[in-house]
């Protein structure tokens, strides 16, 4: 019999047939796309009118052009990726701080505060609405004849010839705001399982050794969060480069004053509307291809190092 | 009582199925959808009250706003498919403005009407023609309206600015733009803008340019009359005789209503009825308190025409709809004394034009066909380019933050130009 072989039966295979069709619908919709989007950034490609121009092979050609400083000396991709980098940051360090405050104390058996579905629920309604939906509500709210300039005219705490949309500052807050609104709820959710998956007992044994909250919060919450911390912190930074809907129909895809609050991905938008520049747009992807995989294998080994060390010393313990 | 209804329905169905008229033309033998491309409802509007559809032909809208170049994005990527579309998908009708014809013109995608049975452009205006002819001299498509475009002020205001409120008067003040620009000063002294946007003034300008857009290298190049457009608003926005707002934005629009401040709008009749919903407000707006005049500089702006595309199943239906709009005086007639329409039927114009009976509510009972009639001659088509609705938008849009003191004009211009690479990839920037 074969049985004789001994308890050798693997289920190993079963395994892997379960996970076969994530790595399937990956293959075709994620893999192949963007090895064919490196492949067609080599490719002049586009249309002028209804001719369509290519596409012919050119080299680097479209990453020199990206590159190159127009004719007062500035890169264009470089203001644009900068745009994009301070507006996730305006949006995102007030979403990671109010996230982990609220997480901790929605998770805080000694505040055991009343009513926390409800609170759940409202925080995390603004990720429902669709942005832009959101955007066009806040770009109604804040226009040039919007009720929220008309409030401040009448309380004379503006002058008239102040602008919401129009003004650099106010936009970008504007953007990240949103942002903050719409993601806040979703990450604290995030981080408030993970301090669930944290034992119980570390927290009270700290409190017997006599640590204040603050201590708990900053010697044990946090060091034992840090790998959801390191997830949260890098799928958020992932969405804040590909930043789009919120800014593209908050300034009508203009990026308005001074092409200020134009993201990488709106600059990308640009070469696929009126132009179908195929080229071109594969050249500013691979380009945030490559910057957010080289920006979270930053800021993985700088965060996750820590969580080593800590894991590290409690082994050894 | 479900079954009752379904029979009830059923029966409907056959009915009309068997209770067929006499259908026009020979649209029998074409496709039973209709598929009509626009960027807005006005034509729709008018198709709708106008035109008799075939019985047993369905009319599909697919309405694209153009700003931004939406409506020519949607578009083209309709009429590059039209070979592969299904039958009932293909585009059979499609609407484009003077801005972008020469681009659907000049292709194969849209074909000559004359052989589908539209040949009577005696009575349409020349320039309306030429727009739609390509350089072998095939004419592709018809305009169904005649667009010169007017100063359109307020009576009142100018009554209190200039001391006189008739169109002839009122003229003879601001024929030209020196004195465009001194009226207003005065406007201002008396707490009124002159405008009410930056670009209110930027088609009595570019369409009086002596070069297109780009040259025969595609290389972008600015108009003295461009240039001047910019002076003028730049200096208009110092000194706050214009609102900074947008052609289209509601703060523009805000000034139609009774209460607002501005004397001076641009505009062809499609304008004023189409567009001044505000003015013609019973409530907020002031209708009869407008007239018209030919203004500083003669122009023309916009003008919808309707191309047939090639491909289409429905070829004579298109045909017809375009005759009916062109050449069927009844119908022209209404558009004019319905609704305010400056027809393409030279014929017709000139049975308003005369009748002293016919005047325009709207402004005051001013025989508006009279006055556009005369300004027709002086239409001219020429200077045009594929690139011009987006280029004329882009440059309005950087030219805004310039006009607002966020960028300097250099930067502005910088934008712009970045702009233009983005958009059209072969138009050379300086």
């Amino acid at each position: 019999m074969k049985t004789k072989r001994g308890s050798g039966v693997s289920y190993a295979k079963y395994g892997y047939l379960f996970i076969l069709p994530f790595f399937i619908v990956y293959t075709f919709f994620t893999l192949i796309p963007q090895l064919m989007t490196f492949y067609y950034s080599l490719f002049e490609n586009y249309r002028d009118g209804l001719t369509q121009i290519g596409p012919n092979f050119v080299g680097l050609k479209n990453y020199v052009t990206l590159f190159s400083p127009d004719n007062t000396g500035s890169i264009g991709i470089l203001k644009y990726f900068g745009n994009t980098l301070i507006l996730w940051v305006m949006g995102a360090v007030p979403q990671v701080v109010i996230a982990l405050l609220l997480a901790v104390f929605f998770t805080s058996y000694r505040m055991n505060l009343k009513g926390q579905q409800f609170f759940k629920t409202v925080i995390y309604m603004p990720n429902l609405i669709m942005a832009a939906a959101f955007a066009m509500l806040f770009s109604t709210l804040f226009s040039n004849v919007g009720p929220v300039k008309q409030v401040l005219l009448a309380h004379d705490l503006i002058d008239k010839s102040f602008d919401f949309l129009t003004m650099k500052v106010p936009v970008r807050v504007l953007i990240a705001l949103m942002n903050f609104l719409m993601w806040f709820g979703n990450t604290t959710i995030l981080l408030m399982a993970g301090i669930q998956g944290i034992d119980q007992n570390m927290f009270e044994a700290a409190e017997i050794d006599g640590a204040n909250s603050l201590q708990v919060f900053f010697r044990v919450t946090l060091p034992l969060l840090a790998p959801i911390l390191v997830y949260t912190v890098i799928t958020a930074m992932i969405g804040g480069l590909q930043m789009f809907d919120v800014p593209q129909v908050l300034t009508n895809g203009k990026g308005t004053p001074n092409r200020a609050s134009m993201t990488m991905v709106m600059y990308l938008n640009n070469f696929l509307t009126t132009s179908k520049n195929y080229g071109m747009a594969g050249a500013v992807s691979v380009v945030l291809f490559l910057v957010s995989t080289g920006l979270s294998l930053f800021v993985y080994n700088s965060l996750s190092s820590q969580y080593k060390d800590t894991a590290h010393k409690r082994d050894q313990i | 009582m479900k079954k009752l209804i379904a029979l009830l329905l059923a029966l409907v169905m056959v009915f009309a199925l068997c209770a067929c008229g006499a259908p026009k033309a020979d649209s029998k033998t074409e496709g039973k959808v209709f598929n009509i491309y626009a960027w807005n409802e006005e034509f729709k509007g008018f198709f709708e009250k106008y035109y008799t559809v075939p019985e047993g032909v369905t009319v599909n809208w697919i309405i694209t706003p153009s700003d931004n170049g939406a409506y020519q994005q949607k578009l083209d990527e309709a009429l590059l498919n039209q070979a592969s579309a299904a039958a009932d998908d293909k585009v059979d009708l499609f609407l484009a403005e003077a801005d972008y014809i020469l681009k659907y013109v000049n292709s194969d995608a849209t074909q000559d009407i004359t052989k589908i049975g539209v040949t009577d452009f005696s009575n349409t205006y020349a320039y309306t023609v030429q727009a739609a002819t390509d350089p072998n001299g095939v004419v592709k498509g018809v305009s169904f309206q005649c667009c010169p475009s007017a100063l359109i002020y307020r009576r009142s205001i100018a009554q209190d600015v200039l001391g006189v409120s008739e169109p002839d008067e009122v003229q003879a003040k601001l024929d030209s733009w020196d004195k465009f620009n001194a009226v207003a000063a005065d406007a201002k002294a008396k707490g009124y803008y002159m405008t009410a946007s930056f670009a209110e003034t930027y088609r009595p300008f570019s369409n009086n340019c002596t070069s297109a857009w780009v040259d025969a290298d595609n290389k972008l190049q600015f108009d003295p009359q461009i240039e001047a457009w910019i002076a003028q608003t730049e200096d208009f926005i110092k000194n706050e005789y214009t609102l900074t707002a947008g052609i289209w934005d509601q703060e523009k629009n805000d000034q139609m209503f009774k209460d607002g401040k501005t004397m001076c709008f641009f505009g062809p009749a499609w304008y004023f009825n189409f567009c001044m919903g505000n003015a013609q407000d019973p409530e907020k707006g002031c209708s009869g308190d407008w007239a018209i005049c030919e203004g500083p500089a003669a122009h023309f702006w916009g003008g919808t025409w309707l191309l047939a595309p090639a491909g289409t199943d429905n070829a004579s239906m298109a045909a017809d709809i375009m005759n009916t709009f062109i050449n069927n005086e009844d119908v022209c007639s209404k558009l004019v004394s319905e609704e305010n329409q400056f027809s393409n039927n030279q014929k017709v114009n000139a049975k308003f034009a005369e009748d002293p009976n016919y005047g325009n509510a709207f402004l005051g009972g001013q025989n508006d066909v009279a006055l556009f009639s005369s300004m027709t001659s002086n239409i001219k088509w020429e200077n045009h380019t594929i690139y011009d609705q987006l280029l004329n938008e882009g440059l309005q849009n950087n030219m805004q933050e310039f006009f607002k003191g966020q960028v300097d004009k250099e930067t502005a211009l910088k934008n712009f130009y970045n702009y233009v690479n983005e958009t059209y990839p072969t138009i050379v920037t300086p």
